[in-house]
C-alpha cells in the first residue's frame, strides 16, 4: 500500500495549487461560500473567468481521452479537486465538467461527444441539471414531466425545480417522461436542451439566506431536437443512474474545510474571551481537534475513492459512506465554528463578521451536500441495501 | 498512489487469518482471559514459527526484516479473531532496542524476540495515569556502575509473564518533565521486582509492577541517560497507529457480526435487517469503519516510510478510540439482550474497545496532541 504521488503528480499537484492561488488574489470579497457562484452577478462572472483560464490549460478535460481533447490523468482530477477547494475558486462547472462530461464519455453516441464535449473543454458552455420535481424528490422515477416525440422533435411540458445555476446556465440535461404508458425505470429519456429554447421560462428561488442559487423551470410546449438525447429513448434511467455516481467525491468541500479549519484556528490564536484567548481554553482545543481527526478521516476516504476509480474499480458503498460523513462534518463544523465565534456567529458578511462571515453562511450553506446529491438517507440505503446485502425496502 | 495491500501482504493476512480461526478460537480466548497468564505458550510457539514476533526485527538478528506497514497489516487480523496475549506489548518494545540498543544488547536479545523465547513488556505509566512525562516518578538513581529503581509502575500489559521490562526512570527532577527521563532494560527476575495482575475490562493482564531498590546496570540503559523521552515517543506512535490497526480488525468483525445476524434474526415477520431503523445505524457503522480504515492506513504508511506522523498518528488514534467504542456499542444493541451474554462473541469486542481506547494513549490525550499539531498556541 503507497500513498505516495509520483513525481510527474507531485509536479501536476503543485502548478495546480499555483495557479488557484493566484485565481484567489483575484476573487470577488462577495464570494463566500461556492453558492455564491451562482447568486451574485460578479461571482459568476469570476466563475466564468477562472473557467477561462482552466480550460486554456486543458484542466476542464483532465483524464478524458485524448481524441477529444483530454490532458492528464483521473488523478489529476483529484489534485485539481484539492488545490480548487482548499484556495476556494469555482470556474469548474460540476453540471457540465463533473457529471455530464464523463456521463458522454460513457453513454453518448459519437455525434453528440463531437457536439458538446469540446465546448465544455473550452469552459464556453455551462451547464444545469433539470431532474427533480414538485413532487418527484428522493424517488425520482415518478417525475411527470413529459417529452413527447413528433416528428425529429420533444415537445417538452411540466415543471422541474430546485435547478442549481438554471438562471445562468446556457444549456441544461434533464430527464423527461418520453412514454407515458410503460413501466417506471423504463419511460424516461435524457435529454439536453438549451435554455433559451423558446416555451421554456426559469424562477430563481430564493434560499433560506435570501440568495438565488437554484430556480423552477417551467416547459410549455418546448420544441427540442430529437437527436439530442445520450443513450435509447425511454431508457434514460441508467443514464441519470451513471451521471450520479460522478457526483462530487467530497474532495472540493473538504479540502475547502481544510483551509477553514485554518482559519479556525487563527481565529482562536487570536481572539480573547474571559482574559484569555480560545485556544487557550482546553474544551475548544479539544473540538477543534476532534473536528481536525474527522477531517483527515473525510480525506482518507476520498483518496480511497480516487484509487479506486484510478483502476476504473467501483466505489459505490465508498461514495456513499464518503458523501454521508463530509456532508455531515460540514454540518458540524458550521455548528462549531458559529459557537465559537459566540454573538459574532450571527453575523453576516459586513466588518463585524468573522472570517468574511463564511461561518454563518456554512450553517445555512450546509444542507446543500447533505440533500442534494442523492439525500443521506438515499445514501444509507444505498449502502445497507447494495452494499451490506439488507432486505430492500419495497 | 496505489491503495492496495501488496502480494505479500495479501499472503500474510490471509495465513494469518487461517491460522487464528483455527489455533485461537473463542473458546481459548475467554479461557485465556480467565487464566492466570492471559496467553497460551504453545499458540506463542506456533506465532513464533510464523516469525510473527520476529516480523520487524531485520533478518541479521533472525527476523523477518518485514515492514512496519506489514506488522499493521497483521495486527488488523489478530484484532479481527481477537489474540490474547503478549504479542503488542513484546513487539512495541522491541523498538526501543532497535532504536537505542547497544550491539551487544541487539545479538543478545533480539534473535530470542524473534524466537518466541522472551517476553518484553514497557513499565511506562504510574499513578497519575498520564501518557505525559509530568507523569513519570519512578526514580533512577546512580549508584557506582549502577542505577537503583524505586517505584511503582502501573497497567503494563502481560509483566507478569515478561522476561524483561522496558522501565521508564526520572534520573532528573530539576529539568522540564520531558528532560529528564531515562529508560532501562530490566530483567524481571532482578529482586525488589514485584508484580500484581490489576482486574481489567479485557481481562488482558495489566500489571502493577513495584520496584523495590532494584539494581540495574548502567550497560542496561537504552539510549542515554536523561534522554529518554523522545524513545518514548516514538513508542507511543509506533503503539497507536499498531492499536489502531488491530482495531479497525475488530470494528469489522462487529460490522460483520451484526450484518449477518440482522438478516438472520426474525421479529415482526421479518428479518430485523429490514427495518430501517437498524439499517441506517449499521450503514452508519460501515462509514465510521471505512472513515477510519484509510486514516490508520495512511499514518501506518508515513511510519513505515520514516516520515514524521505524530499528528497523522494522533489523528487516527483520537478518531478510531470512539468509532470502535460506538461500533462496539451499537453491535451489542442490535443483537439485544444475547450480545449482553458473557459467552457471546460480541461483548469480547465492546470489552476490548474500552482497553483500546486507553493503551497508548486516550482520546483526549491525542486531541490535545492534535491540537498542538494544528497550530493553536
Ligand atoms: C441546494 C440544493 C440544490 C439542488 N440542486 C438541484 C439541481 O441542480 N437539479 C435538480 O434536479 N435537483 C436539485 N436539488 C434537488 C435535490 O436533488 C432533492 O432535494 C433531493 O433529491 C431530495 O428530494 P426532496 O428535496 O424532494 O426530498 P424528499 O425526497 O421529499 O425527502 C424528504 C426527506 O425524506 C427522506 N427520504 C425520502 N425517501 C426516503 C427513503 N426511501 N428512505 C429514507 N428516507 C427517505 C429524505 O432523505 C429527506 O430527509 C437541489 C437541492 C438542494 C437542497
Amino acid at each position: 500500500m503507497d500513498f505516495e504521488l509520483t513525481e510527474e503528480e507531485k509536479a501536476h499537484r503543485k502548478e495546480f495549487f499555483e495557479v488557484c492561488k493566484e485565481l484567489e488574489g483575484k476573487r470577488p470579497a462577495s464570494f463566500v461560500g461556492f453558492e455564491a457562484t451562482y447568486e451574485i452577478d460578479e461571482c459568476w462572472e469570476y466563475h466564468l473567468y477562472c473557467a477561462k483560464e482552466f480550460a486554456k490549460r486543458g484542466w476542464l478535460a483532465l483524464g478524458w481521452p485524448s481524441e477529444y481533447g483530454g490532458t492528464g490523468t483521473m488523478m489529476d482530477q483529484v489534485l485539481f479537486a484539492e488545490a480548487r477547494g482548499y484556495h476556494r475558486i469555482p470556474g469548474f462547472d460540476i453540471f457540465g465538467v463533473q457529471m455530464l462530461a464523463p456521463t458522454l464519455l460513457q453513454a453518448a453516441s459519437d455525434s453528440i461527444k463531437k457536439k458538446f464535449l469540446s465546448p465544455i473543454a473550452r469552459g464556453e458552455v455551462m451547464w444545469c441539471e433539470l431532474w427533480s420535481e414538485p413532487n418527484a424528490g428522493s424517488d425520482l422515477a415518478t417525475l411527470t414531466a413529459t417529452a413527447i416525440k413528433k416528428g425529429d422533435e420533444y415537445i417538452i411540458n411540466g415543471q422541474k425545480t430546485w435547478n442549481t445555476g438554471a438562471h445562468r446556465s446556457d444549456w441544461g440535461f434533464g430527464i423527461f417522461k418520453t412514454d407515458p404508458a410503460a413501466r417506471k425505470h423504463h419511460n424516461l429519456t435524457f435529454i439536453l436542451l438549451d435554455m433559451k429554447t423558446p416555451g421554456i421560462t426559469v424562477r430563481p428561488i430564493p434560499y433560506m439566506d435570501g440568495g438565488a442559487p437554484f430556480c423552477e423551470v417551467y416547459f410549455d410546449d418546448a420544441h427540442v431536437p430529437a437527436e439530442n438525447i445520450v443513450g435509447q429513448e425511454n431508457e434514460g434511467w441508467a443514464v441519470v443512474n451513471l451521471l450520479a455516481g460522478f457526483e462530487r467525491s467530497g474532495m472540493v468541500e473538504i479540502m475547502a474545510m481544510f483551509h477553514e479549519l485554518e482559519e479556525l484556528v487563527k481565529y482562536c490564536n487570536e481572539t480573547k474571551r474571559n482574559g484569555q484567548l480560545l485556544s487557550r481554553d482546553p474544551i475548544i482545543r479539544n473540538r477543534v481537534a476532534q473536528l481536525a481527526c474527522e477531517l483527515e478521516a473525510a480525506r482518507a476516504i476520498a483518496y480511497r475513492i480516487a484509487d479506486l476509480q484510478n483502476r476504473n474499480e467501483m466505489a459505490l458503498m465508498d461514495a456513499s459512506a464518503a458523501k454521508i460523513f463530509y456532508s455531515e462534518l460540514g454540518e458540524r463544523f458550521a455548528f462549531f465554528a458559529t459557537d465559537i465565534a459566540g454573538p459574532y456567529g450571527q453575523v453576516k458578511t459586513s466588518r463585524w463578521a468573522p472570517v468574511h462571515g463564511a461561518w454563518e453562511k456554512a450553517f445555512q450553506e450546509c444542507f446543500v451536500t447533505t440533500i442534494s446529491m442523492g439525500a443521506n438517507e438515499i445514501q444509507r440505503n444505498i449502502i445497507a441495501w447494495y452494499g451490506l446485502g439488507l432486505p430492500r425496502m419495497k | 498512489m496505489d491503495l492496495r495491500f501488496t502480494e505479500a501482504q495479501e499472503i500474510l493476512r490471509k495465513m494469518a487469518r487461517d491460522f487464528l480461526a483455527t489455533e485461537c478460537p473463542k473458546t481459548l480466548v475467554r479461557e485465556l482471559e480467565k487464566s492466570e497468564e492471559g496467553y497460551s505458550l504453545e499458540l506463542w510457539k506456533k506465532m513464533a514459527e510464523l516469525g510473527w514476533m520476529g516480523l520487524v526485527i531485520p533478518e541479521k538478528y533472525e527476523g523477518m526484516g518485514y515492514t512496519f506497514q506489514d506488522l499493521t497489516v497483521l495486527l488488523e487480523e489478530t484484532g479481527r479473531n481477537i489474540l490474547p496475549g503478549p504479542l503488542i506489548p513484546t513487539v512495541i518494545s522491541t523498538f526501543p532496542i532497535l532504536k537505542a540498543g547497544t550491539e551487544e544488547q541487539k545479538e543478545d536479545l533480539l534473535p530470542k524476540i524473534a524466537r518466541g523465547e522472551v517476553i518484553i513488556t514497557t513499565a511506562l505509566l504510574e499513578a497519575e495515569g498520564t501518557f505525559n512525562a509530568s507523569g513519570i516518578a519512578a526514580k533512577a538513581t546512580p549508584k557506582g556502575n549502577d542505577f537503583i529503581i524505586n517505584g511503582t509502575k502501573l497497567f503494563a500489559e502481560m509483566a507478569h509473564v515478561a522476561n524483561y521490562i522496558i522501565c521508564v526512570t526520572r534520573t532528573n527532577d530539576t529539568t522540564p518533565p520531558e528532560e529528564g527521563i531515562t529508560i532501562f532494560l530490566v530483567d524481571s527476575k532482578t529482586t525488589g521486582i514485584r508484580c500484581e495482575v490489576i482486574p481489567s475490562i479485557a481481562a488482558d493482564k495489566l500489571c502493577e509492577v513495584r520496584f523495590e531498590n532494584v539494581t540495574v546496570p548502567k550497560k542496561n540503559i537504552l539510549g542515554k541517560i536523561d534522554k529518554g523521552w523522545p524513545i518514548v515517543e516514538m513508542m507511543l506512535r509506533k503503539g497507536a497507529i499498531a492499536k489502531c490497526a488491530e482495531s479497525i480488525g475488530a470494528i469489522q468483525t462487529c460490522v460483520e457480526m451484526t450484518v449477518a445476524y440482522s438478516k438472520e434474526r426474525v421479529q415482526y415477520d421479518r428479518p430485523i435487517g429490514a427495518f430501517q431503523a437498524l439499517q441506517h445505524i449499521m450503514a452508519d457503522m460501515w462509514t465510521s469503519m471505512q472513515t477510519s480504515r484509510y486514516l490508520v492506513y495512511k499514518a501506518a504508511w508515513m511510519e513505515s516510510e520514516g516520515q514524521p506522523c505524530a499528528k497523522e498518528a494522533s489523528l487516527a488514534k483520537a478518531y478510531v478510540n470512539e468509532v470502535y467504542k460506538n461500533v462496539g456499542k451499537w453491535a451489542v444493541r442490535l443483537h439485544g439482550a444475547i450480545a449482553t451474554s458473557y459467552d457471546h462473541d460480541i461483548p469480547l469486542y465492546y470489552r476490548r474497545s474500552k482497553a483500546a481506547d486507553i493503551a497508548f494513549g486516550g482520546t483526549d490525550f491525542h486531541r490535545e496532541l492534535v491540537a498542538q499539531e494544528i497550530g493553536l498556541i
